[in-house]
């Protein structure tokens, strides 16, 4: 490669003095409008109320790498993934290719290297730096006639569909230019070694062969790079403005890493005896993470297409809670701007809960968090339904059954509203000790209010007892000393009721020595396990909780527990498995429930449903809606149970004991005879040795 | 405009209620009590009144009994209620009683109407109501399922019966009783139950009412109902038909 040492090109070159002058004004007058735009976004962020610290640096820096730039969340809809690749790391790299350029001139300006060429444009860093970005602007180019090719094909009621064409315009019309600019310049320029810009080469024989001159093409050249340059600075000038805020306030989103799922905004019992204020009446009562968040949705409608409410035809959108309160925030800063009539108050405003966001919309929600989860931007629409969750019950805005549910747990300390005295009926006969009885157990179980009032799932808790009998485990219950974890009473925005609870069982565990270096506890009810984990953790207690069957897998991989193989007959019937949100894709436990069915059911023909592990579908049961007083058909969920019927299994196996009651009660409604069964009892029935009946 | 709502406390209903092995009462060791849903009905219909009422007014909710009764009237405050009354009595107390203590207190509140609720479903009696509006010479609705206020000044109140709905127009002031369909009443959360501590609630002993409580109905002796059923699962209609004329021989 002789011709490396002179390859280069001229910066600006054909542009003249006056031109770069009017040029750089413009840049500034752009990044004047970009920065002014910004520190308003973040300004209305700041609005919010402020968080515990940031995570450390080195954690920022693997979320952005990897979240960000290597766009790890935006999986799921195959073509559009790819095609959003294509778009954004052509354009990453058109930035960078554009700032490195900049870079280049005003090191050629401070420092003038000997001859006046390049600093550093030029040689093997050229011969590299134009093939890359000729491929950038292909890339860029790819991604727009896609996304425009399937908006054209599936218009969408975006807010900002005009605003949504015009940044794609934009975006293919600054890389066509770019191309054209190219062309002409090799023409002009005669640059060596053209081919190096495998686009712009065979635009500039194109332009040649049509008769342009090199005269010509410096004239074209002058035309087409204001052209280019009005564009580009148009697109920076437009980013706050547009669809592509998302990549300002989503990157900020994604340094902060993934939702964590099933974990809600902590509440100050000191903060609310003080303000007299409970969730969210105004936008402003919102964290700052969550008015961020708000700006980096994009509005993809991912988290519609998750939502189980959604499917089943219920009024709630997770896309429109978002972009509606997002709609909110604008709002309320235009009439507190200064000199509005409306400047200062806070109450002229929508309310939140009921206006912006629909009563009944907030409460179909079931808190799966299937919308966080698929959100490529780590948006979590959960969080603040659960936050005007709150602020409702707390001005007594909540009617009807689910109402009633919190008006028994708080009279009897469990949404069936039992006495506590009938808390230990579910194990009759079975002698189970509680732990005043057996003070020295490894191990408490915590049984929960379904085993303990549900008939049907008292039959999980027996079955669950005589594994640990055969297993050996030394464990014992709180017996009538147990209260409602307050998960439901929690979800449903009813937090000192949960804190009430809480405080109650907190106050057991304190006694009994239960928690981290002291005693496990084990659940069956993934709720149950979710809440005594990330709920508690948030009052302060440090508890090590396993739901059974990550506890039995233990135990079974251990050889501490054996169970029969297949025994003909009923073991060997077809089956299938249903995974509860709060296992899977809450507690991250997908394989363990599965290990234990091949274990029990060894040889019996296993389908999985369509949707599985933590992209499972809900039961319809979570958040509260357990209480909701609504027919099997028209729960969320019904889509699900025509998966199950579909798969035509005699057995569902499921691991919770709200799944277990919403699929009984759902497959009833259909006339379908699949049993539902807990993991734990298809594990009992092949119990080695026959224990206790 | 002022609205009075009596307020019964009442064992929950949620769990089986047991009667005391010595037949006096029931079992209320540990047991969870609650207002009256029919009462808790007709405060929210107090509530909604006074509310959407133009000029507002206030809304009195009333207790008889000892000082456990406190509990649920810190509900009703909670729920929104102004103001709690107790009217301290210890004696057991029969519809006519309570009617004839409801009555002093009305005398002494003077309220434009009075909203309970159709029947306490502990003695499910429905008497208080009817009686109290007798002894005041009130005009009366019971078994309300929607009331209207009219341009006149006088309400207009559907009721449920056997036989239909009944549309009775009242003049005030006037003793309305609440039936299940009326509302649905609101939960009162903690944070609204932390916030009525700061409301009132009076006490006032019995006598200073001029009323010697007398009950002319006495509870002799409780007992627990046998629930000896047997269930058996029939394959379809013609067998039940059989069943029902040969075995039980009830059609």
């Amino acid at each position: 490669m002789a011709s490396l040492p002179g390859l280069s090109r001229e910066i600006f070159g054909n542009v003249s003095a006056e031109a770069r002058l009017l040029f750089y004004g413009l840049s500034c007058l752009v990044v004047a409008v970009l920065a002014q735009a910004v520190i308003r976004r973040v300004r209305l962020w700041l609005r919010g109320r402020p968080e515990s610290g940031l995570p450390p640096w080195r954690t920022i820096g693997r979320n952005l790498w990897r979240l960000a730039l290597l766009q790890r969340r935006n999986r799921g809809r195959t073509s559009a993934h790819a095609a959003h690749l294509l778009l954004f790391g052509g354009f990453c790299l058109l930035l960078l290719g554009t700032t490195l350029i900049g870079v280049e001139h005003w090191l050629a300006a401070l420092w003038t290297p000997a001859g006046g060429g390049p600093v550093f444009h030029k040689g093997l860093y050229y011969a590299i730096y134009e093939p890359v970005l000729d491929f950038a602007g292909l890339a860029v180019l790819a991604g727009c006639a896609f996304f425009a090719h399937r908006r054209w094909r599936q218009p969408r009621t975006s807010p900002n569909a005009p605003g949504d064409w015009l940044v794609l315009g934009l975006l293919a019309s600054i890389s066509v230019t770019g191309y054209l600019l190219e062309g002409l310049r090799i023409l002009r320029e005669q640059t060596p070694l053209p081919w190096l810009s495998f686009v712009g080469a065979p635009l500039a024989h194109g332009f040649a062969a049509a008769g342009l001159t090199a005269a010509g093409a410096a004239t074209a050249h002058q035309i087409a790079w204001w052209i280019h340059a009005v564009l580009a600075l148009g697109l920076i000038g437009l980013f706050p403005y547009s669809r592509l805020l998302h990549a300002i306030a989503g990157t900020l989103r994604l340094a902060g890493g993934p939702v964590r799922l099933g974990n809600l905004r902590p509440v100050s019992i000191e903060e609310v005896e003080a303000t007299g204020e409970l969730g969210v009446t105004r936008i402003e009562q919102f964290s700052r993470g969550q008015l961020m968040a708000l700006d980096a949705c994009v509005a993809c409608g991912r988290c519609d297409q998750a939502c189980p409410a959604h499917e089943a035809g219920q009024p709630l959108s997770p896309r429109e809670v978002v972009l509606g309160l997002r709609a909110e925030m604008d709002r309320t800063v235009l009439a507190r701007s200064p000199g509005h009539p409306g400047e200062g108050t806070s109450d002229e405003g929508r309310d939140l809960a009921g206006e912006v966001v629909g009563s009944p919309a907030l409460w179909a929600c079931t808190t799966c968090s299937a919308c966080a989860e698929v959100c490529p931007l780590a948006v979590n629409p959960v969080g603040f339904l659960l936050d005007l969750r709150r602020a409702t019950v707390t001005a007594s805005g909540l009617r009807g059954t689910p109402a009633q549910a919190l008006q028994k747990t708080l009279r009897a300390g469990n949404p069936w509203g039992m006495s506590s005295g009938e808390r230990m009926a579910w194990a009759a006969g079975l002698e189970v000790p509680t732990i005043e009885e057996n003070p020295d157990c490894e191990l408490v179980y915590w049984v929960g209010c379904a085993a303990a009032y549900d008939r049907r799932i008292q039959k999980v808790a027996r079955s669950l007892v005589r594994l640990m009998r055969a297993a050996g485990v030394n464990f014992a219950v709180l017996g009538n000393r147990e209260q409602c974890t307050g998960e439901s009473a929690r979800r449903m925005g009813d937090e000192l009721l949960f804190q009430e609870l809480a405080g109650r069982n907190l106050e057991s565990f304190r006694k009994h020595g239960i928690g981290a270096g002291g005693k496990r506890i084990v659940a069956h009810c993934p709720h149950c396990v979710n809440s005594l984990r990330q709920d508690y953790a948030q009052m302060g207690a440090r508890l090590d909780v396993v739901h059974h069957t990550e506890f039995l897998d233990d135990l079974l991989t251990s050889g501490r527990l054996a169970v029969k193989g297949p025994d003909g007959g009923n073991a060997a019937a077809p089956l299938t498995y249903h995974d509860p949100c709060y296992l899977a894709r809450v507690g991250g436990g997908v394989d363990e429930p599965r290990r234990l069915l091949r274990a029990a059911r060894q040889g019996a023909p296993f389908t999985e449903l369509p949707r599985k592990g933590r992209n499972t579908a809900c039961c319809g049961a979570g958040g509260g809606r357990m209480w909701f007083d609504e027919a099997p058909e028209r729960r969320a969920g019904r889509e699900r149970l025509a998966e199950i019927e579909a798969a035509g299994a005699d057995t569902l196996a499921v691991s919770c004991p709200f799944c277990l009651v919403m699929m009984t009660e759902g497959l009833a409604a259909r006339d379908v005879t699949t049993n539902v069964r807990d993991v734990a009892e298809i594990l009992d029935d092949q119990l080695q040795s026959d224990s206790t009946a | 405009m002022k609205l009075l709502v009596p307020i019964k406390r009442v064992p929950s209903a949620d769990e089986p209620v047991r009667v005391r092995p010595d037949g006096t009462g029931i079992e209320d060791d540990g047991r969870a009590f609650m207002i009256n849903p029919f009462d808790a009905i007709a405060l929210e219909e107090a509530l909604r009144i006074r509310d959407s009422h133009p000029d507002g007014g206030e809304v009195l909710a009333v207790c008889i009994g000892d000082s456990e009764v406190e509990a649920e009237l810190r509900t009703a405050l909670a729920m929104g209620a102004d103001r709690g009354l107790r009217v301290a009595c210890e004696a057991s107390l029969d519809s006519l009683s309570v009617a004839k203590i409801l009555a002093g207190v009305v005398r002494r509140e003077g309220p434009a109407m009075v909203l309970a609720g159709k029947q306490a479903v502990d003695s499910d009696a429905g008497q208080a109501g009817p009686m109290l509006a007798g002894l005041l010479d009130w005009p009366q609705a019971t078994f309300a399922s929607v009331i209207t206020f009219l341009e006149d000044g006088r309400v207009q109140v559907v009721r449920e019966t056997d036989h239909g709905l009944e549309t009775l127009r009242l003049c005030l002031p006037a003793v309305i009783t609440a039936d299940l369909r009326l509302n649905e009443p609101r939960y009162a959360s903690l944070p609204a139950i932390m916030r009525a501590r700061r409301k009132p609630i009076e006490t006032l002993p019995v006598a200073d009412l001029g009323i010697q409580p007398r009950s002319r109905v006495v509870q002799l002796r409780m007992e627990q109902s046998t629930m000896a059923r047997e269930c058996v699962r029939v394959a379809d209609t013609d067998e039940l038909l059989h069943r029902l004329r040969s075995e039980a021989k009830v059609i």
